[in-house]
C-alpha cells in the first residue's frame, strides 16, 4: 500500500543492476511492475511513444514550414512527458524498494502525519514581453528574424504545451491565450514554465525546400549558412536539457531532420505566486544573442495563476448535528443537516435542501479566525460538544454543535483539525474562492487593449477591477469618436435645431462636450472637415447660449483632466462667426450636474434644455477645424463617459419623462418608447463605435 | 423644475423610418436576412459608414436592447445617422451584422468589427444583416420601460 507522504528518494547510482535493467528497457518484465499505479504510467508512457512516432512521421512527411513546427513541438512536447513519466516510474519503483527494505528493518509505525489536501492549478493569460531595438521595432529594417515559441508547463506529473505562436520584430509580447489547468496538485507545488523557440527562417528548412535541392545546398553550404544550419539541426550549447536537470534517462531519442526547439527561458512557480489577478515573474533566460532561437526578451513573465484547492470547492464532511447558538435559549437547539465547505459550515434544515440548492438555514463561518475546541463531556448524555467561535464586528459568537454519538464528535473534529491544517497549507487562496475558467474552444478576446508593452499593463494592474477600468477608458475613447464623427452630420440637424429654438424660452444651451481623457490611437479618426461649420452657425445664433457666459465658470477642477489638452478650438455656437475658437478649460463635474439636472437619455437623441444649467460646462473641442453643435448626444455621452471620474453619476436612464414635455407636443408612446431604448444605449456599459 | 421641450425629431434615427415608410412596412416581419450594400462617404481624411454598431464577444450581451436572447454576443446596428450611406442603402438600428465582405461578425471582439467595417482602402462594404420587425423592437423597449 502506498503512502502518499512518502518522499523517500534513493538515487539509483550509475551503473548499478536498477538502472541498467531500466536502461536496457527490461523493465516492463521486471518483477517490479505489479502494481495498478505502475502500469497506469506505463500505459501513458507507451501512448506517448505512440504519439511521439506520429509527430516523427508527420515531421518527416509535411512540407509546410507551418506544420513541420506543430509537428516539432508535439514532438517536443511527448519527449519531455515521456522522460517525465519515466522518471516517476523510477521514482516509484526505487520507493517501492525503499519499501520493502525499510518494512523489513524498522517498525512501520502508523503514518499519522497530516496531509493537506490538493486542489486544482490554472495558469492563464501568459504573457512575455520582448524588447526589440527601436531601430529593429519601428522602422523593420533588416530581414525578418521570425521565431516560433511555446510554453511547456509542468506540475507533478502533468505537462502541457499552449498553442504555438509566431513571434517577430512587429510583436512586443507573446501572448498565450491557453488556460491550462493542473488538476491535482498539492501546496508545495512548483510549477515549472518552460519557453522554448525555434528559428523559423527558410534558409535551413529542409521541410520546406524539395528533397533533393535540400540535399543538394545543405552539403554545399558557405561558412555563416552552415553554421546556422548545424545549430539549428542539432542541440548545441545553447539547449540545455528540458526537464530541470533530472538524470536522463536512455531513450531512443530519434533524430528527426526537421525544426528543433530550444529552451529560451524558464521559470518556477509556487504557491507564493498564487494570486487572484495578473502578477509578473521574472524569468530565467537560457541562451545568449548567438543561438539562432534567441529572442530579446524583457526577462518577466505576466499570467495570472489561481489555485482551488478541494477543501474550498467540495464538501469536506456532513452529517445531521444539534446546533445552539450559547447566549441564546439553552434548551433550543436546532436540528440541521451541516456541510462543511470552504469557508462555511452550511446548516440546512434537511439533508434534501442541500441537493435542491435550497439557501442554508444558517451558515457558521470557520476560517482562519474561527477557534473550535471540545467542551467538558456532558453530564447526561456523556457526548463531547464541539463549540465553534467567531468574531463578528466586535462581538464573539460561539455555537455549540452536539452530534449523536462519540464517534460522530470524533469524526467532526479530525475533520475540522485537517480542514485548519489544509487552510493552513493552502493560505492566500482560502481567503476567497478563486476563478478558474475552464478553458472553452472559443476563447474570447480580452477586454485589455492589447497595448502591446509591460507598462501599460503595470498601470492598469493598480486598479482594483481590470476589467471595468479598461473598459471605461475603453468607453471613454468611444465617447469620443463618436463625438468627433457626429459633428459631420447632415444638414437635418440643423433645421430642427432652429424649430426647437424658436419655442424654447429658456437659453439652450449648446455643449460641446469632447472627453479626451487619453491618447487614441486605437482610432484613426480625424476631425470633420471644416466646411461644416458654416452650417452650425444657424445654430449658434438661434441657440443663444446666454450659457455662453456660463462657461466661464468651471466649477469644480476636475484632476483627472491634467491629461487633456488646452483645446485649440471651440465652440462657435456661442458667438457668431462659426470660425470663431476660443480655448476653454474642461470641467467634467459640473458639466454632469447640469447634464443630470436635466435628465439626458442615451446617445442620439436631440433636443434643447430649458433649464439654465446649474454650472457652466462648456467641454473643449479637442481637435482643432471642428465644428461644434449642440446635440443631446453629446451631452449625454459626456455624462456616460464622465461617470468613471466623477461621482455624480448621472443615470440618464432615471429622469427620462420629467425632461420631456412641454412646449412640445407630448411625444407618443412609440417616441417614448423608442427614447428609452436610447436610455439603454448607454456606452457605459455596452460599448459603442461609429463607423 | 421645468420640464424640457422635446423635440419632435426625438429620436431622428429611428423616427424616420416610423413616419415616413409605408404602413405596410409596419406589420410584423419575420426575421429575414437582408443584403445591404453601403457606398461610404469621404469626410475630410475619413471614409464613413453613418452608423454605430455595438456587440461583440468582449462586450455584456446582457447589455443589448435590441437582442432577442440576451446571450447573443453579435454586432448590432445601434445608430443611423439620418441621411448617411448606411441609412441610404436602408440599413437600419437593430439590425445584426451577420458578414462584411464576407467576414463572418458572428464571434468576433468589438475593437474587430469596427476594424472591419473602418478598413481604409474599401469603398464599399456589402453587408448582410437579419432583421427584426421593427414593431418587435419597439415593444420590447416598451415592456422594459413602462410609462411612467
Amino acid at each position: 500500500m502506498f503512502c502518499r507522504n512518502q518522499t523517500a528518494r534513493a538515487t539509483v547510482a550509475r551503473g548499478s543492476a536498477l538502472e541498467m535493467e531500466i536502461r536496457r528497457g527490461k523493465f516492463r518484465k521486471s518483477v517490479f511492475l505489479d502494481t495498478s499505479q505502475d502500469s497506469d504510467i506505463q500505459k501513458k508512457i507507451d501512448h506517448e511513444i505512440r504519439m511521439r512516432d506520429g509527430a516523427c512521421k508527420l515531421l518527416a512527411a509535411c512540407s509546410q514550414r507551418e506544420q513541420a513546427l506543430e509537428a516539432a513541438k508535439s514532438l517536443q512536447t511527448c519527449s519531455t512527458r515521456i522522460m517525465a513519466y519515466m522518471s516517476e516510474l523510477q521514482r516509484m519503483k526505487e520507493a517501492q524498494v525503499m519499501q520493502k527494505v525499510t518494512r523489513r528493518s524498522s517498525d512501520a509505525g502508523p503514518m499519522d502525519d497530516r496531509l493537506p489536501c490538493k486542489g486544482k492549478v490554472a495558469i492563464s493569460d501568459l504573457r512575455i514581453p520582448l524588447m526589440w531595438k527601436d531601430t529593429e521595432y519601428f522602422k523593420n529594417k533588416g530581414e525578418l528574424h521570425r521565431c516560433a515559441v511555446f510554453c511547456l508547463l509542468q506540475l507533478g506529473g502533468e505537462i502541457f504545451d499552449t498553442d504555438m505562436v509566431i513571434v517577430d520584430r512587429t510583436l512586443t509580447d507573446i501572448c498565450f491565450d491557453n488556460t491550462i489547468v493542473f488538476k491535482e496538485a498539492s501546496p508545495g507545488f512548483e510549477l515549472r514554465v518552460e519557453l522554448y523557440s525555434c528559428c523559423s527562417e527558410d534558409d535551413y528548412s529542409a521541410g520546406s525546400t524539395p528533397r533533393k535541392l535540400a540535399s543538394k545546398l545543405s552539403s554545399s553550404l558557405g561558412r555563416s549558412a552552415g553554421k546556422k544550419l548545424r545549430a539549428a539541426m542539432e542541440p548545441g550549447p545553447c539547449s540545455p536539457i528540458s526537464n530541470g536537470g533530472a538524470s536522463p534517462l536512455l531513450l531512443p531519442v530519434p533524430s528527426v531532420a526537421g525544426p528543433k526547439y530550444h529552451l529560451l527561458a524558464y521559470t518556477t512557480l509556487s504557491l507564493s505566486n498564487v494570486q487572484d489577478s495578473f502578477r509578473t515573474h521574472d524569468l530565467t533566460i537560457s541562451g545568449n544573442e548567438e543561438c539562432s532561437y534567441w529572442l530579446p526578451l524583457y526577462g518577466s513573465m505576466c499570467c495570472r495563476l489561481a489555485a482551488q484547492p478541494h477543501c474550498m470547492t467540495q464538501q469536506m464532511i456532513s452529517g445531521r448535528l444539534k446546533v445552539k447558538q450559547c447566549g441564546g435559549d439553552p434548551q433550543s437547539s436546532t436540528k440541521v443537516y451541516a456541510v462543511l465547505k470552504g469557508t462555511s459550515l452550511f446548516c440546512y434544515h434537511q439533508q434534501e435542501d442541500v441537493e435542491a440548492n435550497i439557501e442554508p438555514a444558517f451558515t457558521i463561518a470557520v476560517n482562519k479566525e474561527t477557534r473550535i475546541r471540545a467542551s467538558e463531556k456532558d453530564p447526561h448524555s456523556n457526548v463531547q460538544n464541539i463549540c465553534i467561535s467567531n468574531q463578528y464586528g466586535g462581538e464573539e459568537v460561539t455555537h455549540t454543535l452536539t452530534t449523536e454519538s462519540r464517534e460522530d464528535t470524533h469524526r467532526w473534529m479530525e475533520a475540522f483539525w485537517q480542514h485548519f491544517y489544509d487552510m493552513s497549507q493552502w493560505k492566500q487562496c482560502c481567503d476567497d474562492l478563486m476563478k478558474i475558467e475552464l478553458p472553452s474552444p472559443r476563447k474570447p478576446a480580452p477586454a485589455t487593449p492589447k497595448q502591446g508593452s509591460l507598462y501599460h499593463e503595470m498601470v492598469i494592474e493598480s486598479s482594483d477591477d481590470l476589467s471595468s477600468t479598461v473598459s471605461d477608458i475603453l468607453a471613454r475613447r468611444m465617447q469620443e469618436l463618436e463625438l468627433r464623427s457626429q459633428l459631420g452630420t447632415s444638414s437635418t440637424w440643423m433645421s430642427v435645431f432652429e424649430e426647437n429654438s424658436a419655442c424654447c424660452p429658456h437659453p439652450c444651451t449648446s455643449h460641446l462636450s469632447g472627453p479626451r481623457p487619453c491618447t487614441l490611437h486605437q482610432l484613426s479618426r480625424s476631425p470633420v472637415s471644416p466646411h461644416r461649420c458654416p452650417q452650425l452657425a444657424l445654430l449658434s445664433s438661434d441657440a443663444s447660449l446666454t450659457s455662453d457666459s456660463d462657461s466661464h465658470r468651471s466649477t469644480s477642477p476636475c484632476s483627472h483632466h491634467h491629461g487633456w489638452p488646452e483645446p485649440s478650438s471651440n465652440f462657435s455656437l456661442l458667438s457668431s462667426s462659426p470660425s470663431h475658437l476660443r480655448p476653454r478649460t474642461l470641467s467634467l463635474d459640473a458639466k454632469l450636474s447640469t447634464l443630470r439636472g436635466r435628465g439626458y437619455g442615451g446617445g442620439g437623441t436631440f433636443h434643447c434644455s430649458c433649464q439654465p444649467p446649474p454650472s457652466s460646462l462648456l467641454a473643449p473641442l479637442p481637435i482643432s477645424s471642428r465644428s461644434p453643435r449642440s446635440q443631446r448626444s453629446t451631452q449625454t455621452t459626456l455624462s456616460c463617459s464622465s461617470s468613471t471620474s466623477s461621482n455624480s453619476s448621472s443615470n440618464s436612464e432615471g429622469s427620462h419623462s420629467p425632461a420631456e414635455g412641454a412646449p412640445f407636443s407630448r411625444p407618443s408612446m412609440a417616441r417614448r418608447s423608442l427614447r428609452n431604448l436610447r436610455a439603454r444605449l448607454d456606452p457605459r456599459n455596452w460599448l459603442q463605435s461609429q463607423v | 423644475m421645468t420640464p424640457l421641450p422635446s423635440s419632435p425629431h426625438l429620436c431622428f434615427s429611428f423616427h424616420s423610418p416610423v413616419f415616413l415608410v409605408p404602413a405596410c412596412l409596419l406589420l410584423k416581419m419575420p426575421v429575414h436576412c437582408q443584403r445591404i450594400e453601403i457606398q461610404k462617404l469621404q469626410q475630410g481624411d475619413n471614409l464613413i459608414l453613418g452608423f454605430s454598431i455595438g456587440g461583440g464577444i468582449d462586450q455584456d450581451p446582457g447589455q443589448n436592447p435590441f437582442s432577442e436572447d440576451k446571450t447573443d454576443k453579435g454586432i448590432y446596428v445601434t445608430r443611423i445617422t439620418p441621411g448617411g450611406p448606411a441609412d441610404v442603402a436602408g440599413l437600419m438600428m437593430g439590425d445584426k451584422i451577420m458578414q462584411v465582405n464576407g467576414w463572418d461578425m458572428t464571434m468576433v471582439t468589438h475593437d474587430r468589427a469596427r476594424k472591419r467595417l473602418t478598413k481604409k482602402n474599401e469603398g464599399v462594404v456589402r453587408l448582410l444583416v437579419t432583421r427584426k420587425s421593427l414593431e418587435e423592437v419597439v415593444k420590447q423597449s416598451m415592456n422594459k420601460y413602462p410609462r411612467q
